[in-house]
């Protein structure tokens, strides 16, 4: 029987999948291929498939819990009570402290609407600076090189389809063809077209199956690479010095910078040997030489690392240096990886922004988004601590002064997810109030004073923009459980009991609207952009502003760069990236590198996913070279310790001859192995390094 | 250079030298902030050579073709100039005087210092060859030394030069010194299309770094690249010989030639460093601060010895100017020494060398090797209590990454693993094992799909609908094809539908 399907999309990673959703029985949902959206052509993964199964679990959250002081439980409550609860203490907290007593932590898979609204309640209804978000710890790195290097920081500034018609696809840190299947079809129609794809990895990958060229750095090197790969190609004349005198500032620092970084060198930064980074060079000079394309993706693995702002630069400089971006099928771009990634960081709910990618200490930004608010501009808290050091003031009190005492948390699983987990989870649990908003009992969750149950993606209408900066809609199927609520009726109903001064809507589409006044004029335009034309176009590129009545539409910008960068004097920037290596260093006592990274069949925290029965949880793993297992005595299968500066972990070993010798990987799927993790910071995106620190393993 | 009048009186710091280990102190220098303008020194930087600083390392790469002379350009003069930094070129400095704390330079002019820094480098050994300099004190004009970039470009000019015919004048070509320099220029001038030949008194090539097996394989890979090569001999005597040169070897052997190149090793330019008196033995002698003799001058580099060593390559260089800075802008850091890596850089030779190994074999270091002198390989490393001390690997650096990580971070390693590091890789072959695939095998990853499944299944279609594999990634249609074929061909299955 034929039922009635909606178009939307995939509940998961910033490839956001075109799917429909089914109804099945009285309340089930089933998801099915959607083969007429042209970013995944009806392609899923086994997570996008079994995205449904969540609906009507056990394990999903209907009544709001509130912690009972007498017994230290969480027991049911209802609506009212939870929020006037939250909002009595809130407004205590902040009589008593002020306000920025009260924090913030938002996600980046929370829709546009969401992220909007949240921004949009912290300062206003809340008046404090004091929010961030989990999009901190993803692609933060690449979002500052961006800015710093085209003066706008969109994933990637060109369709994805693009892909398939470069020339030579350099992929650094990426592993697409697990974390983001469906796009690996772009791999393969690009080599069938006779491209080649590199991939730069310190594992052997399903992606570095596909590629070309493999090249294996020493975790934290990439950027090593790049300066190398910038050196030969300036050795042996394959600049495009046209390109860079026309389009480009910057050029001669960053090659004499490179002049040092002659392939032994490298070799002895990176691991990688000599020979390999001059295959790579030759590869990417003879197809530029030729008049060919070439296309330079990051992903986590180049950026979530103390350098990884520095290293996306190092690479973007490769990209620049071959005269790439802004042709078409070539340049730079960097693969999203939550779902709302992309528009999770434009419309406010970063410490530092405003809505429209606008920063929040910029006089003329804030006076026009406190007129869309209707608010004065003066109102407006300013600049607020990134998402790390949020979290690390959480209940503290020193002489410079208390760390925030209440902390509202919506789609993020901090416990799992933040770096030195231990340490952070110490903070969450000194606070004196913690409200997790979620549609499961995350590990987070189970920590917080209030728990509020939510809608999850099918249950809701919002929109969300993929990792090509293309904005769409995921549209409501079926109706929530009963006693659940959405984000947005959480936020509107906290702002009324706190008096905020204006009014939240609930509705999406209302608040979109409102959004698009907010952005108009911003980088991250979206006033042009209407439900209806996501619905007509397949989704609608930002910037796309509005235009007078009666004028053409803008089409929204699938391709940027081709004429002038969005700097202000139109050129890129080439910046010199300094090398400095990982923070933490292998020593006597921790003596392998510790990476991490996701498997296919897990997202993010696991929070979803791990509830999804028809989704292997294996749990974590400790992946390792057969020679680093037969120097500790570890055999596959069997239990091995892994312990950093921070904290240990026990996990079995898996042997595969796929991963460095002088390396060891865990999935941070579960909550382990980011009680490892080193809370170092990148100076520019304060993005913790996740992706490598010293550790000791032992049988 | 702006100076501001409301500056604290700043140290002058006077760098002797714009080399490789020069130009790295001022750029440790500049990113400690020390030479702004109200920061504490006044940095001037002397270079005798008249171009800009540039990697001196890479000349031979200059002279194989593959590096542009252009890009090795290290810092413009406008760097210098844009961090209020003075660098005078072509500056030769006559004398130091450590009295009056002032260096003179050829032309006369004194510059005072408090503190002086002397990176004078290497100077090209020149071999006993009579014939070899002329009267006036200049080298023969068939002879060529290698060690700046004005001597690569007068030897790349030799090398264009041709007759009224537009042959090349000099189509044959001697090396002096086989040494890492002399192969690697050895092997870039046999690239260029020159007749070469490599002449090196010691029994073997590469004598310091390798032992005589290895050195061997070397000569041989030479001889395949056409260089021809005579080891245990001495060139004795130049002498014209009609158009050509003559080289006497102390063997008895003539070779004539158009080129004579020296790559004969170099020795520590202290010439200086004496005339000011400081301690100098084969080198400038300087402590863990790199401070010499006297407190106001410091020295590092090519010129100096620490404890005894004298290195000679750009890594100890580099992390002796590091020291420095931090040592002259006040930090406690001390040098103890450098892990010296060398690496031939020449197309189809390989050859890496960690550390010292016949010192750490004496030092009670253990040898584990694996030599294949038929394929061209031979490759030992050294270990001392699990670690690899030390390691020579020629003909094949497969792992060379992995091997040098484990030697400079002093990884302590298992009983099996140096052997295991000279083994070949294990590569994974999938190919047509598909048809093969155990039951439980997972063919398709993104729907977690077993062999087992498909194999039940009759149609590509069946299993895509039913099973969902090859409808993500798309990477197994294959494998699933193929899984599908073996069963129609298979007598045990039924290709028609039972139901």
């Amino acid at each position: 029987m034929t039922q009635q399907a909606t178009e939307t999309h995939c509940p998961y990673c910033s490839l956001q999948c075109g799917m429909k959703v089914l109804r099945r029985g009285r309340t089930g949902i089933e998801t099915a291929a959607w083969e007429e959206f042209g970013v995944n052509e009806g392609a899923l993964c086994r997570k996008g498939w079994t995205a449904g199964e969540l609906r009507g679990s056990r394990e999903r959250l209907t009544t709001p819990m509130v912690r009972d002081r007498a017994t230290g439980e969480l027991r049911a409550a209802e609506w009212d009570e939870a929020l006037d609860l939250i909002a009595a203490r809130l407004r205590a907290l902040q009589a008593d402290h002020g306000d920025d007593a009260v924090a913030v932590f938002g996600g980046g898979g929370l829709t546009n609407e969401k992220a909007y609204q949240l921004g949009k309640f912290a300062r206003v209804a809340l008046r404090t600076s004091q929010i961030d978000y989990n999009g901190r710890w993803c692609m933060s790195s690449a979002a500052s090189a961006g800015n710093q290097a085209f003066g706008i920081d969109r994933g990637l500034p060109f369709p994805l389809a693009d892909v398939e018609r470069t020339d030579v696809l350099v992929l650094v840190g990426s592993n697409l063809a697990e974390t983001m299947p469906p796009a690996a079809r772009h791999l393969d129609r690009l080599r069938e077209r006779g491209g080649k794809v590199v991939v730069i990895d310190p594992r052997r990958t399903a992606t570095a199956e596909r590629a070309d060229q493999f090249l294996q750095p020493v975790p934290g090197t990439d950027l090593a690479l790049a300066l190398g790969v910038l050196h030969l190609l300036d050795a042996r004349g394959a600049v495009d010095e046209a390109y860079i005198t026309a389009r480009t500032t910057g050029f001669d620092a960053v090659r004499r910078d490179a002049a040092a970084w002659w392939p032994e060198r490298v070799e002895r930064a990176s691991g990688v040997g000599g020979e390999e980074l001059r295959a790579l060079a030759d590869l990417l000079g003879d197809t530029a030489g030729q008049g060919g394309r070439v296309m330079v993706l990051t992903a986590r693995g180049a950026e979530q690392h103390a350098q990884g702002t520095a290293t996306v630069l190092g690479w973007i400089n490769v990209a620049l240096a071959l005269g790439m971006p802004g042709r078409e099928s070539a340049g730079y771009g960097c693969l999203t990886g939550q779902g709302n990634g992309q528009g999770g960081r434009e419309h406010g709910q970063k410490a530092d922004q405003l809505p429209g990618y606008r920063m929040i200490d910029d006089p003329a930004a804030r006076a026009h988004v406190a007129g869309v608010w209707g608010v004065d501009a003066d109102s407006l808290p300013g600049k607020g601590p990134s998402a790390y050091e949020l979290l690390d003031a959480l209940g503290t009190s020193d002489a410079d002064g208390d760390g925030p005492k209440a902390m509202l948390v919506f789609g993020s699983n901090i416990v799992v997810s933040a770096p030195r987990a231990t340490h952070v989870t110490a903070r969450l649990e000194a606070l004196d109030l913690l409200v997790v908003a979620d549609i499961v009992m995350s590990e987070t969750a189970a920590l917080a004073d209030v728990v509020l149950p939510i809608t999850q993606w099918a249950e809701e209408s919002g929109t969300t923009t993929n990792l090509e900066g293309r904005v769409i809609l995921r549209r409501q199927a079926v109706a929530p459980p009963s006693g659940v609520c959405s984000d947005l009726d959480v936020i509107a109903g906290l702002a009324a009991r706190l008096g905020s001064p204006i009014p939240f809507s609930t509705d999406p589409e209302e608040i979109f609207a409102e959004l698009g006044r907010a952005s108009a004029g911003g980088k991250a335009d979206y006033s042009g952009i209407s439900y209806q034309r996501i619905a007509a176009e397949q989704g609608v590129f930002w910037p796309c502003p509005a235009v007078p009545d009666g004028e053409t539409p803008h089409p929204g910008t699938p391709r940027m760069f081709a004429d002038s960068f969005a700097t202000p004097d139109g050129r890129a920037r080439f910046l010199v990236p300094e090398f400095a290596g990982a923070a933490e260093q292998p020593d006597a006592d921790y003596p392998v590198h510790l990476t991490t990274g996701r498997v296919l069949g897990q997202y993010q925290s696991g929070a979803q996913t791990r509830r999804i029965r028809s989704l292997p949880d294996e749990g974590a793993f400790v992946e390792m070279h057969p020679m680093l297992a037969d120097r500790i005595g570890a055999h596959d299968g069997e239990p091995v310790v892994v312990r950093t500066r921070r904290g240990e972990m026990k996990a079995p070993a898996r042997v595969v001859a796929t991963i460095r010798p002088d390396t060891i990987f865990v999935p941070f799927h579960w909550v382990g192995v980011n009680r490892l993790t080193n809370d170092a910071l990148d100076p520019a995106s304060r993005m913790p390094e996740f992706k490598v620190c010293a550790a000791e393993i032992l049988v | 250079m702006t100076e501001s009048p409301h500056a604290a009186p700043r140290r002058r710091l006077v760098v002797v030298g714009s080399g490789m280990a020069a130009s790295r102190l001022v750029e440790e220098l500049v990113a400690r902030g020390a030479h702004a303008t109200h920061a504490t020194h006044a940095i001037t930087v002397l270079g005798d050579e008249p171009v800009a600083p540039y990697n001196r390392i890479l000349l031979s790469a200059v002279l194989e073709g593959t590096h542009r002379p252009e890009a090795l350009t290290l810092r413009t003069p406008e760097w210098y100039d844009a961090h209020g930094i003075t660098l005078h070129l072509g500056a030769r400095v006559l004398g130091v005087d450590p009295g009056r704390r002032d260096v003179m330079l050829v032309d006369g002019t004194l510059i005072d210092y408090d503190v002086l820094v002397l990176a004078t480098g290497a100077i090209p050994a020149l071999p006993p060859i009579r014939g070899l300099v002329r009267m006036d004190g200049s080298l023969h004009p068939a002879v060529h030394a290698f060690r700046s970039l004005a001597e690569c470009e007068h030897l790349l000019a030799a090398i264009a030069d041709t007759d009224a015919a537009g042959h090349p004048v000099n189509r044959r070509a001697v090396v002096v010194g086989g040494g890492l320099l002399g192969l690697q220029v050895a092997r870039a001038l046999g690239t260029r299309g020159l007749d070469t030949e490599i002449v090196e008194g010691a029994e073997h090539l590469l004598h310091r770094q390798v032992d005589t097996a290895a050195g061997r394989i070397l000569a041989r890979d030479l001889k395949k690249l056409d260089v021809a090569v005579y080891t245990g001999a001495r060139a004795v005597r130049i002498e014209d010989a009609g158009d050509r040169v003559a080289l006497r070897l102390d063997n008895g052997f003539t070779l004539d030639t158009d080129l004579v190149v020296l790559t004969a090793g170099g020795r520590p330019s202290t010439a200086l460093a004496r005339g000011a008196g400081l301690e100098v033995r084969r080198g400038i002698v300087v402590d863990d601060r790199l401070t010499t003799s006297d407190p106001h001058i410091h020295a590092i580099g090519d010129c100096v010895q620490h404890e005894g060593r004298v290195t000679g390559f750009v890594p100890p260089a580099w992390e002796q100017a590091g020291v420095l800075a931090d040592v002259l802008t006040g930090e406690p850091t001390t040098y103890d020494g450098s892990r010296v890596v060398a690496r031939l850089r020449a197309t189809d030779l390989d050859v890496a060398v960690l550390g010292d190994a016949s010192a750490e074999i004496e030092a009670g270091g253990e040898l584990v090797e694996v030599a294949n002198p038929i394929a061209g390989s031979h490759r030992r490393l050294v270990v001392r209590e699990g670690r690899i001390v030390a390691a020579t690997l020629v003909g094949d650096l497969s792992r060379v990454g992995l091997i040098t990580q484990h030697f400079d971070r002093g990884t302590v390693l298992g009983p099996t693993e140096p052997g295991s590091l000279l083994m070949p890789e294990r590569t994974t072959t999938a190919g047509s094992a598909t048809r093969a695939l155990p039951d439980d095998a997972e063919v398709c990853a993104c729907a977690g799909v077993s062999a087992a499944r498909i194999r039940s299944c009759s149609s590509f279609e069946e299993v895509r609908d039913t099973t969902r594999a090859t409808t993500g990634c798309g990477g197994c249609t294959s494998a699933v094809r193929e899984l599908l074929a073996a069963r129609a061909l298979s007598p045990y299955v039924s290709t028609a539908k039972g139901n």
